[in-house]
């Protein structure tokens, strides 16, 4: 274990990124600022990815957005020329099936999000109701309007949904609070999500906000920064905490995620973060490693390849 | 805790001389008057008690709220109409605003803005529009003098009127987020419960990270504007309500008398449990049960 630098934390020496090479059996990365800038794949990436899946590695793709499956986001990552498998990448539309998968879930759920989610959960052979097919439908109350629900709902899953409205809200709501043990589950709170370059997006902090304005209920969050997932993954590898690397640009989501499930840490300084904020005393959030870039783990291949 | 005797209620029924009621479980369920509402409430008059209502429902205007009462057999002006709506808007007439606010909310929100003055953006002419997202660069163009957002129960809530919130709220300089109310429920239609404003409140936090400023019960703004404006001591006035945590707390947070009645959505078993810190002065069954003392008042009960 690299001993923690209370003072400036330096990039990673060749001896320090061999060490994170033998010890770390699975690599999860988060995507943005990481494996890719916007539309760019980081150069070097696709090589060293290579590398690592060369020594056996694991990796990871990491993705707080459930708008599309596993299987969707393939078509994003092989047109940026990333070769990847979708059971290599971690959506929270996944995390959410996964999650009522884990608990041996069998009744039905009622889906505020997009098309995404219901792909998972048909995957794992989950019903659901709701979803895209709410979108359209309103609320008018006249005197004496009465909603009628599915009683064999047994969770409520939020997503990030761009077609949201009092329907479906309403919906969840009376699920929630009149289906005895219905689960309230969010896939994440994000306030803001990326989905064009020149304007920030309202997240599904929004609509997760939404059921908690009207149940007075939290939710439990199973993609970033709870820590669902990491166990979810350490469990199916078998493999311990410390076996694991995050590896990501934001130092409050990214390494302290990852700090928080006990993982290694390594930021790459490719993405939001600078050295100055890094480096700076107000920052508590020491990551174990540094790297200007992923790529930057080329440096050591052939030494790593032969180690492995 | 007991119910209210004769005794509590004639010491209650001399001691105030304002009673503040709650609308909505307390006077009327849906389109019915709760019974004993009405001749409760000439009984008040008749004593010349200042007698007003206050509904934290921001989707119809104190105009519309008082005709509906007086259709319904309780005299009520809109002077002593008080709307959570109506909060919001006197809240920005007290501070001399003059920006645009951008409305998610009802008819009933951008009257009462635009009744003082105030220029809407959004409400219920952003029903309906969505985001293009069929567009190379999908994007929400939003007013620049936007300088407040205001958010009531809106049944039309969409996307698009939460990012175009969330944007003001994020990028014009000062902008600020007033919430009318954040009940996280309330009875629309009779026959059930429906989301409140809470939820669109509660989304807005969600997406920009920012607490907004509450106007509505249990904030103290309507009691403040309702004892300046009427000339009304704080302790002389009384709060009926059936919501613990709007109009009981409202009462007890301000300095005035409570009184929680049972016929709206608390039960007597919520009110008396261990884990409820929030008790009214009195309470009862419904607002009716004040008449038991009707014949009990003494002559020399204060006509002020």
């Amino acid at each position: 274990m690299v001993a923690a630098q209370a003072s400036a934390r330096p990039i990673a020496t060749n001896e320090q990124k061999l060490e994170l090479l033998k010890k770390v059996e699975c690599f999860i990365f988060d995507c943005d600022g990481v494996i890719w800038l916007g539309d760019k794949v980081i150069e070097g990436v696709p090589e060293t990815l290579d590398m690592l899946r060369g020594m056996g590695k694991k990796v990871f793709f990491v993705t707080n957005n459930s708008t599309k499956s596993r299987a969707g986001y393939m078509s994003k990552f092989q047109s940026l020329g990333l070769n990847v498998k979708a059971e290599e990448i971690y959506s929270s539309s996944y995390a959410a099936a996964a999650y009522l998968e884990s608990i041996n879930f069998n009744k039905k759920v009622y889906v505020i999000g997009e098309t995404g989610i219901l792909e998972e959960l048909d995957l794992k052979g989950i019903r659901h109701v709701g979803g895209p097919g709410d979108a359209d439908k309103k609320v008018t109350l006249k005197s004496g309007e009465f909603m009628e629900h599915d009683h064999d709902v047994g969770a409520v899953v939020v997503g990030f949904d761009r077609y949201v409205n009092y329907y479906k809200i309403q919906y969840a709501t009376l699920c929630i609070r009149e289906n005895p043990g219905c689960m309230f589950i969010a896939t994440n709170r994000d306030a803001v999500t990326h989905l064009t370059d020149a304007q920030e997006w309202a997240g599904n902090g929004s609509m997760v906000g939404a059921i908690v304005g009207s149940t007075k209920r939290e939710p439990i969050v199973v993609g970033k920064p709870s820590d669902f997932m990491l166990k979810n993954i350490s469990a199916s590898l078998g493999l311990r905490p410390d076996q694991i690397a995050m590896v990501g640009d934001r130092l409050d989501t990214d390494i302290m995620f990852g700090k928080n499930g006990g993982l290694a840490t390594a930021l790459v300084l490719s993405g939001v973060t600078t050295p100055e904020v890094l480096n700076s005393p107000d920052n508590k959030v020491h990551p174990d490693f540094v790297l200007n870039s992923l790529p930057d783990l080329l440096s050591v291949k052939e030494k790593a390849m032969v180690a492995a | 805790m007991k119910k209210a005797t004769d005794r509590d209620k004639l010491e209650a029924f001399q001691q105030y001389d304002a009673w503040v009621f709650d609308l909505d479980g307390t006077l009327w369920k849906g389109s019915t008057l709760i019974p004993g509402a009405k001749e409760f409430i000439e009984l008040l008059r008749y004593y010349n008690k200042k007698v007003f209502f206050v509904t934290n429902n921001a989707t119809k205007s104190r105009a519309t709220n008082a005709a509906k009462l007086t259709a319904m057999g309780i005299n009520a002006t809109q002077a002593e109409m008080y709307t959570s709506s109506f909060a919001a808007a006197a809240y920005l007439k007290a501070i001399s605003f003059n920006k645009k606010a951008y409305v998610i909310g009802e008819e009933g929100l951008v009257e009462e803005l635009t009744a003082v003055g105030v220029q809407c953006v959004g409400g219920p002419a952003h029903r309906g529009v969505e985001v293009d997202w069929s567009q190379a660069e999908p994007h929400v163009e939003v007013d620049p003098e936007v300088g407040a957002v205001v958010v009531g129960l809106d049944r039309y809530i969409s996307y698009y009127k939460l990012q175009y919130a969330t944007l003001c709220l994020a990028n014009n300089d000062s902008c600020m987020f007033l919430a009318c109310n954040t009940d996280a429920r309330g009875h629309f239609s009779q026959a059930q419960e429906w989301a409140g404003a809470g939820t669109m409140v509660a989304a807005l936090i969600g997406s920009s990270e920012r607490e907004p400023m509450l106007l509505g019960k249990p904030a103290s703004f309507i009691l403040d504007h309702l004892c300046a404006t009427h000339q009304v001591a704080r302790d002389k006035t009384i709060v009926v309500g059936d919501r613990l945590d709007t109009d009981i707390l409202w009462g007890i947070q301000n300095g005035a008398g409570t009184c929680c009645v049972l016929s709206g959505v608390t039960s007597e078993a919520q009110l008396l449990a261990e884990s409820n810190k929030v008790h009214p002065k009195l309470y009862m069954s419904d607002i009716g049960d004040f008449l038991t003392i009707k014949n009990q008042i003494p002559s020399n009960c204060a006509i002020m």
